[in-house]
């Protein structure tokens, strides 16, 4: 920047500095706050277990439940091929986790927010966003990405010792030996980013079905990823933060209560080709509501939402499906030959029947839970020196994720108000307790939390928020522990008699949109080929 | 009776001195780790380093303390109006040398060097003075005491009354003004025992009137300072909420700067806005249409007017504040010739980008004047993504022209853009001209065909800079200045702003 302009603009904090006191008489009431998150109501009617006997019988091929990411995907699928089926949501709108939000500013995401460009193991998915023109051509085979999509400069910011330094892996006033840490960590990665097991596949991709079996490799999901670092004796202050960053934002969970083969996962089965030097992403204002919008396009006459699903279970050979039609207020029996379970386990664990006999422990999994706050405002978010405004901007030290900038994929050169989604997830080792805690917060007590975090590098930010909408996700995605992956994935994801498939991602235990559209697509495939 | 009453008086008198004197010296300490940090940056270097110096200052002033041998009061209250005078006007020194001087931070800790020495002899003088009239332990104890409590007043009220409601300026002006008045009290206190008191008292007196004259013009400073970056007179000054507009005049020369940038001087934009108007015009088949993004200062579309032939032209600027000010502005009219009153024009302040995606006309020549790719959003308007939507609004036989920054300060730079025509499927024709204000500028002339010619025949015989043989020259690039293998600037992955950021920091470091 050029001292002239830079003279002006300190000129103008000075000037703001002494109007500010002033401004602060604004009543905060004024902040429009809302607090909510996804039906509960719905979801206490299924406890309880008290719903009507049906008073209707449909017949179908094929029924899925639930209209997340790997529901919606199936669902594609089974239209693709001209397979008939009905897809049952519980909440008002499909999405799941993948659900979004919008005001008169911009649309924003309520939970996830960005794709990783898909690597070589899954041509369905790099089939789909040719056609929803995420891919606009090939070149030799290689995807052309749609500019627009893929995420812009600047990309990501981290405010540390009171600076916005560009990056996430704090440099700013970093000292050598905690540099040298960071370089270490890399290496490594490096290595399990080409690591191959005994059986000749890679140690660590994506979708994690084409992972090595090789216990060797597999090894790393019986000690925490803490057990790792530590054998590795890594103890730099700032790639432990850095970490336990990566793993609050992919796993809802922390170095201590997360499996290290989970962990080291995340570093590196994502592989780009020759031509792709650095960590692109795809991103949208809503996030990856954007990609279920493109979805659900394939499956919009086939929904029917607001149902809850309260009983599946097998009888002479065929699948039943009990609902409760929410807005009609009845409730409807389904008949069909298959059915995919696109639910969390701790759903399915309330609505497949005693029955059918699945062994599985239900205790093994965890959840997350999140809060996610978009907020509108109009503060200039850009500090005299440091890096500009990026997608993502993350607080150092803070148990927040920071926020990203809903409105950073537009074009256009000035904004005077955006919305910032605030990330923050719960990552206590007891999931249950923690999920308690989110519930019992109000909307003030979250709001503050927010506003104190943001206040680090923006001070009075709050004097420029006119909305706050606070969405609690009670489960967030599912917590991959310790032996999970080894011992548990397997189990969950075995089919019943070949006719009830489960595809939710929680069945993986790395919530992420690659996993869950290959699970939807694969359990549709199945029932297409037979 | 009198004289214990009289001793009491002035035992308080001079305790409340001190309270007020280290009230100061710790203010003038805060207002420079204050300004430091403004000014450079990263408040705890700043704030740590000048803490440190003016602690490490005092120290020297009480060193220096024992030299002072006779006149102990005289030149106790000759430091306190310098003290004063010094510190007081320290906040608006460092403001107005912060544009010009090359080592601004060797100024900044030699103002903070000399205020601490001058505040550190001030307690070792008064200590001596009175050690003869007050009982050595309570004079200390007293002394002391008063002196941290005056610290800790400052340390508060800075933050929550002084910064906010005062602001830099009239804080460190106001008890510049306290450290002068203390003065003159003593002074008048020991009218007695201080030779040619008068002429110290006329000291005070002027360097007090200096300091209410600073304060009551405070507000006018900051402007000062903004004038002074500028070689001439500011005649326009205003803050639309895109970027802050500012016009200077000298005799024979009018300058518009955005956010202190130069964008052109009256004396020789003649040869910019011919340059990058006429070979374009020349250029593209039949110039009905014409679209000119930027350019909000009507200059271009003065230029654009010399051809009869030409039926419209539309004007995208963002900000109405600059398309308003060279519309009414009769100096300015002057100079465009009232060209953004035409009948032929329409002006839109619109978003370029967003305007440009939205709008289905195809135009027969396209003018593209942007600022420089200075950061990531205005580096967006020289993307891939924006070249191929321009490219779906050209006519297949007309063209554009991009300002493109300097090939010679800017090399890679000015490359980039070039290759990100070509590689959104412009036939391009890069070329080049000398400003004396601006130094070497460049431009690129683009086409959906493989049309463009550096041989333009039948330029307008009106024209000073552009004619048939003078562009076949421009379109010549020395070694300096030539080809590079270039990458592509795209949205996400803005090669040029890092890049144009690098190139311009060599001629901009002071």
């Amino acid at each position: 920047m050029d001292r002239r302009s830079f003279l002006v603009k300190s000129g103008a904090a000075l000037v703001g500095s002494t109007i500010v006191p002033l401004q602060s008489c604004q009543s905060p009431a004024e902040i429009k706050k809302q607090l909510s998150g996804p039906n509960r109501k719905f979801g206490h009617m299924l406890l309880n277990g008290k719903f009507p006997n049906h008073s209707e019988e449909i017949t179908t091929p094929v029924v899925i439940v639930g209209g997340g990411i790997s529901g919606l995907s199936a669902a594609r699928q089974l239209s693709l091929n001209s397979v008939d089926y009905v897809l049952l949501e519980l909440e008002n709108q499909v999405g799941g986790n993948s659900s979004k939000g919008s005001n008169s500013v911009s649309s924003y995401p309520l939970g996830a927010h960005y794709l990783p460009l898909p690597g070589k193991h899954d041509p369905d998915l790099i089939a789909f966003l040719k056609e929803v023109d995420v891919i606009t051509n090939f070149v030799n085979d290689i995807p052309v990405y749609n500019e627009y999509y893929l995420c812009f400069d600047p990309k990501e910011r981290l405010y540390i010792n009171n600076h916005w330094q560009e990056g996430i892996i704090p440099q700013n006033g970093i000292l050598a030996d905690d540099q040298r840490e960071f370089v270490y960590f890399h290496e490594l990665i490096r290595g399990f980013k080409e690591l191959k097991g005994a059986d000749g596949k890679e140690a660590f991709c994506i979708p994690l079905s084409f992972c090595s079996n090789d216990p060797a490799v597999r090894k790393y999901d019986k000690i925490t990823f803490k057990d790792f670092i530590t054998k590795h004796k890594l103890k730099s202050p700032y790639l432990l933060w850095y970490l336990n960053y990566c793993f609050a934002d992919d796993f809802g969970g922390k170095m201590e209560n997360i499996s290290a083969w989970a962990g080291i996962h995340y570093f590196s089965s994502r592989k780009h080709s020759a031509n792709q030097t650095t960590d692109l992403i795809l991103t949208w204002p809503e996030g990856n509501g954007w990609l279920v919008e493109q979805l659900k396009k394939h499956s919009i006459s086939k929904t029917i939402s607001n149902s809850v699903v309260y009983n599946v279970t097998i009888e002479n050979g065929k699948c039943i499906v009990d609902y409760f039609d929410g807005m009609q207020g009845v409730s409807k029996r389904l008949i069909s030959e298959r059915v995919i379970m696109a639910t969390p386990q701790f759903v399915n664990q309330r609505i497949l029947s005693g029955s059918l006999n699945r062994k599985l422990d239900y205790l093994k999994f965890k959840y997350a839970p999140w809060m996610v706050a978009n907020l509108t405002c109009s503060a200039n978010l850009e500090n005299k020196r440091g890096e500009q405004l990026s997608w993502d901007n993350v607080i150092y030290g803070s148990n927040g994720l920071g926020y990203v900038n809903a409105n950073h994929q537009n074009v256009n050169l000035y904004t005077d108000q955006r919305v910032l989604s605030y990330y923050y997830p719960l990552t206590g080792d007891n999931d249950k307790e923690e999920r308690q805690l989110a519930y019992k917060r109000n909307v003030d007590e979250w709001y503050s939390l927010i506003i104190n975090d943001l206040n680090k590098p923006h001070p009075e930010i709050d004097k420029f928020i006119s909305d706050a909408d606070i969405w609690i996700w009670g489960h967030g995605m599912i917590r991959p522990s310790v032996g999970f992956i080894s011992e548990v994935s397997a189990l969950a994801q075995a089919s019943i008699e070949n006719k009830i498939l489960f595809t939710h991602t929680d069945t993986s235990g790395v919530s992420i949109f690659e996993e869950a559209f290959y699970l939807g697509t694969q359990a549709a495939r199945k029932i297409i080929m037979e | 009776m009198p004289t214990s009453n009289n001793q009491k008086g002035f035992q308080i008198f001079l305790l409340l001195s001190v309270f007020v004197v280290a009230t100061c010296g710790l203010i003038y300490e805060l207002v420079a780790g204050t300004l430091a940090s403004y000014l450079l940056g990263d408040s705890i270097t700043q704030f740590s380093i000048i803490i440190g110096t003016y602690l490490f200052s005092m120290g020297i002033g009480s060193f220096l303390s024992r030299y002072f041998k006779n006149n102990l009061i005289r030149w106790f209250i000759q430091i306190e109006i310098l003290v004063g005078v010094v510190g007081g006007f320290s906040s608006t020194a460092l403001y107005l040398l912060f544009e010009h001087a090359a080592y601004f931070k060797l100024i900044l800790y030699l103002l903070v060097g000399v205020t601490g020495t001058l505040v550190g002899l001030e307690l070792p003088l008064l200590m001596r003075i009175l050690k003869d009239r007050i009982e050595f332990s309570d004079l200390v104890s007293q002394i002391f005491t008063f002196d941290y409590i005056g610290a800790l007043l400052a340390s508060i009220i800075f933050p929550i009354v002084l910064i906010p409601y005062l602001g830099i300026m009239k804080t460190s002006l106001l008890f510049g003004l306290f450290n002068v008045l203390v003065a003159l009290f003593i002074c008048l206190r020991f009218k007695s025992e201080i030779s040619a008191v008068r002429y110290v008292i006329a000291q005070g007196i002027a360097a007090a009137l200096f300091i209410i004259v600073g304060i009551f013009f405070s507000e006018d400073l900051l402007k000062i300072a903004e004038a002074t970056a500028y070689a001439d007179k500011v005649i326009y000054s205003k803050s639309s909420p895109y970027q802050r507009i500012i016009i200077t005049k000298s005799s024979e020369d009018i300058r518009l700067f955005l956010n202190g940038n130069l964008q052109f001087s009256s004396k020789d934009e003649y040869r910019y806005h011919e340059a990058l108007v006429h070979p374009g015009i020349m250029n593209a088949a039949t110039p009905r249409k014409i679209l000119v993004l930027g350019g909000g200062d009507g200059l271009a579309v003065r230029e654009l007017l010399k051809y009869d032939s030409i039926e419209s032209i539309t004007l995208v600027d963002l900000d109405p504040s600059i398309t308003q000010l060279f519309k009414s502005n009769p100096l300015l009219r002057e100079l465009n010739q009232s060209s953004l009153l035409s009948p032929k024009l329409k002006i839109i302040n619109e978003d370029a980008f967003l305007w440009i995606r939205n709008n289905k006309r195809k135009f027969d020549f396209v003018v593209i004047d942007f600022p420089d790719p200075s950061n990531y959003s205005l580096g967006k308007l020289y993307s891939l993504s924006f070249y191929k939507e321009l490219k779906k609004i050209v006519a297949n036989e007309g063209c554009v022209v991009i300002q493109s920054t300097s090939p010679f300060f800017a090399r890679k730079s000015y490359w980039i853009v070039d290759e990100t025509l070509l590689k959104a499927g412009f036939y391009t024709l890069p070329y080049h001209c000398y400003l004396p204000s601006f130094g070497e500028w460049g431009f690129v002339l683009a086409s959906p065909t493989d049309h463009l010619s550096d041989d333009i025949k039948g330029t307008l015989p009106s024209l000073r800079f552009i004619n048939q043989k003078t562009f076949k020259q421009l379109t010549y690039f020395p070694d300096d200045m030539s080809k590079l293998p270039s990458p592509v600037n795209t949205l996400n992955d803005q090669l040029l702003v890092q890049t144009f950021e690098k190139e311009w920091a060599h001629y901009t470091q002071q």
